[in-house]
């Protein structure tokens, strides 16, 4: 049963990365390659303050938010200037800067040792320390976070990153400030992954730089290419069968060792043919460009 | 000072084979538009080719991966990238078909060789002294091919018509089409010398370092950001890029040290992208600014 809980704990913790990463990529029409610096980002936030600094799960939670979103407010700034391929490489280039700190800071984050012994979370006295006590809290924040997201989706706000995605001239002319508007949309939603990474942190109780890599973010990626983005079904879709592929290998009976390389073949196989058949991904709407 | 030299030495040896990387990743960036990262999988299969056949005769296991490069790199435009731009997808399509590819290739040879680093052993002999200053035959040998086949290159790009053509393709492909040359071929043309120019790099690479599955992308990496700091319309500005950043990285691992490589190469890649978008020896902007 523990295992099941913690298959929905991880899928709840994907689902939150792909509603964050479908704000940018889905309705902003931005290609970020840097989602796993921002949920690393907040990952070792969440778990350097609660341990250096003695600060409660929720103070550390909400700093897990604040520090990937003023570092992609720092970033966006000059990002937004660019567009196609050069945004995707400075996107790519921040990736590779964020994790070659988390690996090379050692007084701070440990490097390649990674932190150990995350404390499990702490509310009003309450401890989460058993696996169904923490799919009931991860449970109730993801619906937080879903309806704060899909508040944002439904609002003008979000059929005006709509229109700036189709045509950004277009979305000008009506008084749209399109890089205002971008910028606002990646700082939300790498607060968001931010948030991810600390409840990813305080569950697994352990952090090392290589679960923040461009293979993450290219797993994140890949989690809306396959399911689709720019609406709320190409998301979930995504990060079930992402998830749940695993386990479906598993029960063929294959060795580990291969079901790791051949998941990843399946992947790759997918992502090649959904662009054939239909880029904008099994449920969603949004076209790649 | 001594070690200064020495690193500065190592240093253009690697930015030798940097140029060809660079030249690779540019040619078809500049011709097709595509951000390859399956370049990285045309890399790491020509390495286990060789690697694969070195034992039974050296001629032919260069040979076999050569040919084998040039082949995987003409089979994936052909059935992959021009049938998706016939279909008008996007640069994001054909980057996200890169990925795809690139995960099922490295799996796949994950799968058959494993994860380990293979090393090759083939005996050069000793290394060359001179004064305090060493270098293996390895780096001799490297550093010999590498200058000679830019000859060639160069040689190349200034009197064969073909190249001219291809140089052409890549600024104005209707007008080209228009004057009666076979795009379509000069395109399988590009992919297949920058194929073979990747492929001389792995095997130089996989004697001197030996190889595993993952280190394509690095090589990737490496030609992307020398690429877009020298201006995509500058092949010659490809090159000084290439050189200068295994320069600088010496000076750093002298001053610092090797672990922040990647940081001060990403750096230098989003300071261009940010204040010189069209890379230090263009003059034109790139064409999505």
């Amino acid at each position: 049963m523990n295992y099941v809980f913690h298959l929905i704990i991880m899928i709840e913790i994907y689902l939150i990365l792909s509603y964050s990463l479908n704000l940018v990529m889905g309705y902003a029409g931005l290609m970020n390659l840097a989602a796993a610096a921002f949920y690393g980002i907040g990952a070792y936030a969440f778990s350097l303050l609660s341990m250096k600094l003695h600060f409660p799960f929720l103070a550390a939670f909400l700093f897990a938010f604040i520090f990937p979103a003023v570092t992609a407010y720092l970033i966006s700034k000059p990002a937004l200037k660019l567009k196609g391929d050069s945004f995707v490489l400075l996107t790519l280039g921040f990736q590779m800067i964020v994790f070659s700190i988390l690996y090379n800071v050692i007084s701070l984050t440990r490097g390649p040792y990674g932190i150990p012994g995350i404390p499990r979370p702490e509310i009003f006295y309450l401890r989460i320390s058993q696996p169904w006590q923490y799919l009931l809290l991860i449970s109730f924040l993801f619906s937080f976070i879903f309806l704060f997201l899909k508040k944002i989706y439904d609002s003008p706000y979000g059929l005006a990153l709509k229109t700036i995605r189709e045509d950004d001239k277009a979305a000008e002319s009506l008084g749209k400030d399109s890089r205002k508007y971008l910028s606002q949309a990646l700082i939300i939603s790498a607060g968001i992954s931010g948030m991810a990474g600390a409840l990813f942190a305080s569950y697994i109780t352990y952090i090392d730089p290589t679960s923040f890599t461009l293979d993450e973010s290219l797993f994140q990626l890949s989690i809306l290419l396959l399911g689709g983005s720019g609406n709320l079904k190409g998301p979930f879709w995504g990060t079930l069968l992402i998830m749940l592929l695993p386990e479906a290998l598993r029960m063929v009976g294959l060795p580990s060792s291969v079901a790791a390389n051949l998941r990843q073949i399946i992947y790759g196989g997918l992502l090649i043919m959904i662009m054939f058949i239909r880029p904008q991904g099994l449920g969603g709407e949004y076209k790649i460009k | 000072m001594t070690l200064l030299i020495q690193l500065l030495l190592n240093g253009l040896i690697v930015g030798l084979m940097g140029n060809l990387i660079a030249l690779s990743f540019g040619m078809i960036y500049r011709t097709t538009k595509i951000l390859l990262i399956s370049l990285a999988s045309t890399y790491t299969l020509s390495a286990y080719i060789f690697y694969s056949l070195y034992k039974t005769n050296f001629v032919l296991a260069v040979f076999a991966s050569i040919v084998s490069a040039s082949l995987f790199s003409f089979l994936t435009d052909f059935l992959i990238y021009l049938p998706l731009q016939k279909r008008n997808g996007s640069s994001g399509v054909l980057l996200i078909s890169s990925i795809g590819l690139n995960l099922i290739i490295i799996n796949a040879i994950s799968m058959i060789y494993g994860n380990e680093i293979k090393m090759i052993s083939l005996n050069f002999g000793k290394a060359f002294s001179f004064g305090s200053f060493t270098l293996t035959k390895m780096q001799v040998i490297e550093g010999v091919l590498s200058t000679v086949i830019l000859g060639l290159i160069y040689i190349v790009f200034r009197t064969i018509k073909t190249f001219k053509a291809i140089h052409a393709l890549g600024e104005n492909p209707e007008l080209v089409a228009s004057l009666g040359f076979p795009s379509r071929k000069l395109r399988y043309i590009a992919f297949m010398f920058s194929s073979i120019l990747i492929s001389c790099v792995a095997i130089m690479n996989a004697v001197d370092l030996g190889i595993d599955p993952h280190s394509g992308m690095s090589i990737f990496l490496a030609g992307a950001v020398a690429v877009m700091v020298g201006g995509i319309d500058n092949s010659i500005g490809w090159v000084i890029s290439a050189m200068c950043i295994s320069l600088i990285q010496s000076g750093f691992i002298w001053k610092f040290s090797s672990q922040w490589n990647d940081a001060i190469t990403f750096t230098a890649l989003i300071l261009i992208l940010i204040f010189r978008p069209q890379g230090l020896f263009s003059q034109t902007k790139r064409y999505e600014e």
